[in-house]
Formats: structure tokens, sequence, C-alpha cells
């Protein structure tokens, strides 16, 4: 197409644009503001999924050893762990190491703990990561049935609900998401269906003159995929700006919550953002283009 | 050029506008269209313009079954036509240059092009100086010639005018007709549909009458109405 005629289209959609102020105001509002909560589920959900995979790969089950077995037997032991279907990963911890741990978790308190630094209580034991959640269940009962374990821990609860919870605002986010982008859908779709009433007279001498049809219906589409772009800039803004915020917030404050870095999700998250409203604009034209603009 | 062959217009609700109209119009001539109201003037120009399609029969342009197009070279077709209507049909928040550009800009003509044929064609219709005005601030006569020059920018073969001077006193419709035949003589086939009986007697050219459908009369230098 020619230089020229994208010029035409795009000085012919401006006027169009102004000439149906309000219903655009209308139409660009509705685009920001869909794309502004569908923007926040996502990053409550892809939140939510790091913060459950980043749990799910620490450690999920811990096997105790008995005592009275020897350095030797313990090394044995790990190796049979790491050998069971499902392990990902098995770390022998020492008595030793766990308190040095827990030393360091109790920080400046550490002198809470000079009483059991003379006769460690604590045991030594194995750590395991499982492939998946869905191991932890079976590991757990190979681990009980190995000689020389006395007891298994794991927390497999928190994880589970966590990924359920993820689950559940994905699908929630999603039903949203469908219900406002048709909102949208139909918002912009009328806009372009006043345009096209403004415009018949136009259209009309356009036809008699010669124009062919994907030349009367791109002003129109282009028309729509304007209010979308225009209408996916501000939600961009606002959802970059309060996650910024937030991650400040978290990191200063709740720093173990493993929140994903602005700088890792705002890319894409605002390109999907962009790339929806150009798509919602656009299908919403070609709905009215089809239906009203009879060329 | 332009050959009728049989052609039958019957509108869905039954009527017949145009019933089994032969005849031939050949390149360059002019000619007037006649009839009373609900003849199938209007028809007539309609099927030629490819808005509706013949009930039956063909419309042959240039060795082209118009009936037959498919929808996608009407458009192609239509550059052929230049048109013109008694209300005008001008763009009302746009300038003259700009009403007659539009024509053009609509086929992707060359930006260059445009700056060289707008001026030449308002020249032409005698509006030159009245390129930047706004078709309310002109008079009938004149907005009537903005919508010549927009039919003639694109140098088509063909100009159709339906009632050109309907809205027109009789002084600045023999202006608007006396520019039709300077265009029928610089080579252009114009057909015109007219109730204008003064300029048809006067200018004496072929005369097509039609009545209830069908041509009733075909006359070389003829009259509005039938010679005693
Ligand atoms: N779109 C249409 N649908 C149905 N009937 C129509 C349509 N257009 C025209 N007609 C009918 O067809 C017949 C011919 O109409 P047409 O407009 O061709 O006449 P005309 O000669 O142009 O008349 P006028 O001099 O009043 O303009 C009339 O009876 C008219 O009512
Ligand atoms: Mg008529």
């Amino acid at each position: 197409m020619r230089l020229s005629t994208w010029e035409f289209y795009l000085r012919e959609t401006g006027r169009s644009l102004m000439r149906n102020r309000l219903m655009s105001l209308a139409s660009i509002s509705t685009v920001a503001l869909s794309l502004l909560i569908l923007g926040l589920f996502l990053l409550g959900a892809v939140n939510l999924n790091h913060i459950a995979s980043t749990l799910e790969n620490q450690v999920e089950v811990t096997a105790y050893l008995d005592d009275k077995l020897s350095p030797a037997a313990n090394k044995e032991l790990t190796e049979q762990v790491r050998k069971l279907p499902g392990v990902r990963e098995a770390t022998f911890v020492s008595k030793e190491e766990a308190l040095e741990r827990l030393k360091e978790q109790f920080g400046e308190r550490r002198d809470l703990l000079a009483a059991v630094e003379k006769n460690n209580p604590l045991r030594n034991a194995v750590e395991v990561r499982t492939l998946t959640p869905q191991d932890v269940k079976p590991v757990v009962e190979e681990l009980k049935k190995l000689p020389g374990v006395a007891k298994v821990s794991f927390k497999e609860e928190i994880i589970e609900r966590l990924f359920a919870l993820t689950r559940a605002i994905r699908y929630v986010g999603l039903g949203i998401a469908v219900l406002l982008i048709g909102g949208t859908v139909f918002l912009i779709s009328n806009t372009i269906r006043l345009t096209v009433f403004a415009r018949r007279r136009e259209i009309g001498i356009m036809k008699l003159v010669g124009a062919t049809d994907w030349f009367i219906r791109w002003p129109f589409l282009l028309e729509g995929i304007c209010l979308g772009l225009i209408g996916s800039l501000p939600a961009v803004i606002l959802v970059g700006r309060f996650y910024r915020w937030l991650a400040a917030n978290v990191y200063s404050t709740l720093p173990f919550i493993p929140l994903l870095s602005p700088a890792q999700v705002l890319g894409r998250l605002s390109l999907l953002l962009v790339g929806l409203g150009i798509l919602v604009g656009g299908l919403g034209s070609a709905i009215s283009v089809r239906r009203f603009l009879r060329v | 050029m332009i050959e009728f062959r049989g052609v039958t217009k019957i509108y869905p609700k039954g009527i017949t506008a145009l019933a089994n109209v032969s005849l031939k119009i050949n390149k360059g001539e002019f000619v007037f269209l006649v009839g009373p109201s609900g003849a199938g003037k209007s028809t007539f120009v309609r099927l030629l313009l490819r808005e509706e399609r013949p009930t039956q029969g063909q419309i042959v342009v240039d060795g082209v079954d118009v009936g037959r197009l498919r929808p996608a070279e009407v458009p192609f077709y239509r550059r052929k036509i230049g048109m013109v209507f008694q209300d005008f049909r001008l763009l009302p928040e746009r300038t003259v240059a700009e009403n007659v550009a539009f024509a053009l800009r609509v086929v992707e003509a060359p930006r260059r092009e445009i700056l060289r044929r707008v001026p030449q064609v308002l020249h032409l219709v005698g509006l030159g100086h009245k390129s930047r005005a706004k078709p309310a601030e002109l008079s009938g006569g004149e907005q009537q010639r903005v919508a010549l020059a927009r039919a003639l920018v694109n140098n088509p073969p063909i100009l159709l005018a339906d009632e050109p001077t309907g809205n027109l006193d009789p002084d600045t419709s023999w202006e608007i007709m006396k520019l039709l035949i300077e265009i029928n003589r610089r080579g252009t086939t114009v057909v015109v549909a007219t109730h204008a009986r003064d300029i048809v007697d006067r200018l004496r050219r072929r005369v097509i009458a039609l009545e209830n459908g069908r041509v009733v009369r075909d006359e070389e230098k003829g009259g509005y109405t039938r010679e005693a």
C-alpha cells in the first residue's frame, strides 16, 4: 500500500476519533480498566505460582536417622534414599550442621542455644527433594520402610494449598478477564458502529468512485485498533507502578516472600497487555465492519 | 461501448422498472434519457453503475458483462464511470479541492497526480478560484460543478448524470448542460437522465424515451417529446 494511503487512513482515523470524542473516551477507559484488572490478576497468579514452586524446591521431606548408625552407614543410607523413585536430590545433614543452621536462624539470640551446645539434641538427617509434589507421599512411605530411619517429616500440605490457590486465581482471573474483554469488545464494536453511521455519506461516495472494500474497511479497523492501543497504555503504566511499589515494600518488610522482580515480569506483561488491547480493538471493529459496513 | 441486451429489472416487491430494454450507445455519444417519473431512468443508471443487477438480460460495457462482475471487480469497473446526482453528494466538512481529491485518494492515486489533476479539473468546471471554499459557501450550480469535477478527476470514459439540473434554476441548468456538452466534445461518452424539456429541445441530441420501463422512442437529434 502507498505511503500516502496510510497518511490518508491516519488522518481519517484521527478525524473520526475526534468527532466521536465521548464514545472514544468511554471505549478507551473500558479497555484501560479491563486490562488493568487483568494485569493485576496475572501478577497475582504468576507470583503465587512462583512462591509455590520456590517452596516446592526447598526441602520437602526430612528423614531423621537413628543415632546409633555409624558414619559409613549414614552414607550408605543416603545413597539408598537417593535411588528411590521420585527423588530428585538427597543430602545428608549431620546434627552438627543442623545446629549451625539453627544458630544462624537465631542470629543475635544464639545465646539461647548455649545450653544445648554441649549436648546436641538434634539428629542426623537426610533432606530429600522430590521430582514433583505428587512424589512426596510415595517417597515418604518408602522412607518409613527403610531400616535406620527413625522418623519422617514433610510439609506437603502448605504447598498443595498454594498450588490450589494458584489454580483458583488462574480460573477466577480467566473468567473475569473473559467477561471484561467481552464487554470491551462489545463497547468498541458499538463505537465503531456509530462511526460507520456517522460516515455513511463518505462510504457511499467512496463506493461510487470505485474504492475497494478493503480500502473502505481499513480506517474503521484502524480506529478500533487505536482505541485498544491507547486504552492499553494507562493499564500498562498503572500496573507497572503498582507492582514496583508492591515489590519495594515486600522486599523491605517481608523479605522471605519470594516475589518476582519487576524487571522479570513487567516487560512481558506490558507486551501482553498492549497486544491484547490491539486485539480487542481490532476484534470489536471487525465485528461492526462485518455487520454494518455493507460494502 | 454500452449495450443493453433484453434487460429487465424487477425490484423485490415485484415492480418492473425496466422491461426488455435493448439498445446500444457508442463511444463518444451524448444521450438524453427522458420519460415521466417512475419510467425507469434512475434504474437504467443504477444498473450501469452496478448498484443493481439486471433480473434478466445483459449489460455489456467495453466488452464486460456488468451483471456478472465479481464483487471484487466492481470497484475497478466503477473507476471507468463518472457519476453525478441531483443532490450533488458532496462532503460538507471538506473543501472543494478536498472533495475532488477524495475521489483520487480512495483509488490510491499517487500524490503527484492528485496535485496535478485537481486544479486542472476544477479549472475545467470554472471553479479554480473556489478550491478552498466549503460546499455550504457555494451556490447550487457551483456545488454541482464540484460534483462534476469529482466525477471527472479520474478521467473516466463514461459520465452518467441522473437529473443533474433537477435542483437548479434554468440559467444555472443551462450552464451545467453546456459543461456536459464540452466534456462530451473532449471524448467522454455522456448519458444524462433529465426532465429539463427546454434543454433537450434546444440541444437536439440523441434522445431515448422510457415509459413504464420500455423504450418508446430512440431518436437521433430528438426533442423532449415526440414531434407531431
Ligand atoms: N429500490 C427500489 N425498490 C423498489 N422499487 C423501486 C426501487 N427503485 C425504484 N423503484 C421503482 O421502480 C420504478 C422506476 O423507478 P426509477 O427510479 O427508475 O424511475 P425514474 O424514471 O428515475 O423516475 P424519476 O423521474 O421520478 O426519478 C418506479 O416504479 C419505482 O417506484
Ligand atoms: Mg430518477
